[in-house]
């Protein structure tokens, strides 16, 4: 049970990113399956922070001399995350404007109607 | 000697200087992506001088490797640089004329982003630096697939979309379990200590890494989203897709696969994948009715043959992989930019509506024709050295299998020059038909304007340059070919 508790990040991470994946398949709804991108982006991001994460860790900034670096959380993954954060805006925001013109011209977001490229 | 940062942080400045300055005056927008590209390739040329001595590693922030951010433009990275700015350089001119409709600023403002993108990937030596630049290439792609925002854009933007980012989620996936494994992002360091980590820990992120950048790589079967956006993007940009896009995603399998990871047991898999990728690609090609799509499946299949190429993990094997890397990115490019045209002119993207068009463009349709020469590997083209140097790397393992595997990749080859004559048939010995009735040649000779012939004629003269003087190219392949294969001297190269 206590490795349950310890590993609860990692667990939720990766449910996240089956729950994402798993809409992102199974639903034809373009705009249901951009929420499953962003749920599977968000369990991506979650996984990373949970990498560097500690437990009543504290900012690694020096500001006191009690601090000890084994008690502050990892910063490197934190501004990965941040990085990773803004990408995936940007992508959601070019996702859901070129959805908008993908109604235009088709009249329907259900993705079985919208193939008139095939192999 | 020149900075390399300068080659990633001049097209980005320059990318966002366009839509400030097509404010005050639109039509200057168009320009700048030329003055841009020429000066990535001088610089790049100037770099690959010492590049060829030793590799230039720049760091940034005032920390020493590990602990920053560091460029690496060592032989590989510069001579995809060059092939960048070169290609790019090449597009940007046939761009002034070609693009004329929409939004151009903003047109011109993300395909600097796209090569700053690229060239950035190829220069870096962060491992989530290499997956920013990755998604700035990506990004930008996506919206310029579907700048004509016509249907079929849309439709294969939309794709090109999901399935691409699926795959950057992968690719940071892999970098979030090496960075829990080794605490680091620098590629130098991560490939010092690979070693000491269990090979099946390692196993799980080269997975999610190889499939996320497979995905940009268009390797079978991640590549559904390929033909759809590469057919329906402007030729310009299919140019770009085909010539600079995909490298990257190959750059980027490589550099994980044999910088990083140095897993020597992927290499047959590697093998298999790029043959497997081969000859479906080309199948596929062989039944489509449509141009763009039949190029489109065409750079699948020479990915498949790059793949396979790369993985007979020689030095032979991988400069010839990086051979054919280049004259795939010099033909192809050549070849959507004067389909462009050829399109334009024929209204139609189908084979059938070509017809007889050897006669209303005769100077396109013969730089065309030298494009399918190279690309099926005829000499005096730069296609005919570099097919013949994986034959001969695939013939020097000294396998059965080997030589059963290269013949099958050159029946591959077969079925590639069958679809692709069909096509030089089409332009120069089919009268245009209308409903089953034999029509005369209507139209008078009209060619596409000097801006677009300029880079086609430049592409041109490099493909037979580089064909009869393959040597000018095989110095820096070498070096390139050995920075891959040789880890520690890269590590050494980086950290000291």
């Amino acid at each position: 049970m206590s490795a349950l508790y310890e590993n609860s990040y990692y667990i939720a991470s990766v449910g996240l990113i089956a729950v994402g994946l798993y809409v992102m398949v199974v639903k034809k709804n373009l705009i249901k399956v951009l929420i499953g991108l962003s749920l599977f982006e968000t369990g991506i991001n979650l996984l990373f922070i949970a990498v560097g994460y500690l437990a009543g860790g504290t900012a690694p900034i020096f500001s006191t001399h009690s601090l000890l670096p084994g008690r502050m959380v990892d910063p490197v993954p934190q501004a990965v995350v941040l990085t990773a954060i803004v990408i995936g805006v940007a992508v959601l925001a070019l996702a859901l404007s070129l959805t908008i013109r993908l109604y235009e011209h088709y009249g329907t977001l259900n993705l079985r109607k919208v193939r008139d490229l095939k192999w | 000697m020149v900075n390399p940062v300068l080659l990633i942080v001049t097209p980005l400045g320059l990318a966002f200087i366009i839509p400030l300055l097509a404010s005050v005056w639109t039509r200057s927008a168009k320009y700048i992506p030329v003055v841009g590209m020429l000066f990535n390739l001088i610089v790049s040329l100037l770099l690959l001088r010492h590049a060829l001595d030793k590799p230039v590693v720049v760091t940034i922030g005032g920390f020493p490797p590990p602990f920053c951010i560091n460029l690496v433009a060592g032989p590989l990275g510069l001579m995809l640089s060059l092939l960048i700015a070169l290609v790019g350089f090449a597009v940007s001119i046939y761009a002034l004329g070609y693009i004329r409709k929409g939004a151009t600023a903003r047109y011109h403002a993300l395909y600097l982003l796209l090569l700053a993108g690229a060239t950035g990937a190829v220069l870096t030596g962060d491992l989530f630096n290499l997956f920013v630049f990755y998604e700035i290439l990506c990004i930008s792609s996506y919206a310029l697939v579907a700048y004509l925002g016509d249907r079929d854009g849309i439709e294969a933007a939309v794709k090109y979309l999901i399935q691409g980012s699926v795959g950057s989620g992968l690719v940071l996936i892999g970098i979030a379990i090496l960075y829990g494994l080794f605490g680091t992002l620098n590629m130098a360091d991560i490939a010092q200590h690979i070693s000491s980590v269990e090979p099946l820990h390692l196993f799980v992120p080269l997975v999610f890494l190889i499939t996320g950048f497979g995905v940009e790589a268009a390797v079978f079967p991640l590549n559904a989203w390929l033909p759809d956006a590469h057919a329906s993007a402007p030729s310009s940009i299919s140019a770009i897709l085909s010539g600079i896009a995909i490298k990257v995603g190959v750059y980027a399998v490589a550099r994980v696969v044999f910088t990083l990871f140095d897993a020597s047991g992927l290499f047959l898999f590697l093998v298999l994948l790029g043959l497997l990728t081969l000859l479906v690609a080309e199948m596929s090609a062989f039944s489509q009715s449509n141009i763009k799509r039949m190029l489109a499946y065409s750079s699948i299949g020479q990915i498949g043959l790059i793949v396979f190429a790369f993985g007979l993990a020689s030095p032979s094997g991988i400069s010839g992989g990086l051979f054919q890397l280049t004259s795939h990115a010099l033909a192809k490019a050549l070849l959507f930019l004067a389909a462009g045209y050829m399109i334009y002119r024929a209204g139609s993207m189908e084979i059938s509506a070509l017809e007889g068009m050897g006669k209303k463009m005769p100077i396109t349709c013969f730089a065309f024709t030298i494009g399918v020469f190279s690309l099926v590997g005829m000499p005096p083209f730069i296609g005919f050295p570099s097919k013949l140097l994986i034959i001969k790397a695939a013939l020097a393992q000294q396998s059965v299998w080997f030589t059963v595997l290269i013949a099958l990749a050159l029946a591959g080859t077969v079925i590639e020059t069958v679809y692709f004559f069909r096509v030089v048939q089409a332009l120069y010995f089919k009268e245009p038909t209308v409903n089953g009735q034999t029509q005369q040649p209507t139209g008078s000779v009209h060619e596409a304007p000097f801006s677009a012939m300029a880079p086609i004629y430049g592409l041109l003269i490099l493909i037979l340059l580089l064909g009869i003087y393959p040597n000018l190219l095989t110095g820096a392949l070498d070096s390139a070919a050995t920075e891959l294969l040789e880890r520690a001297a890269y590590i050494t190269g980086v950290l000291g």
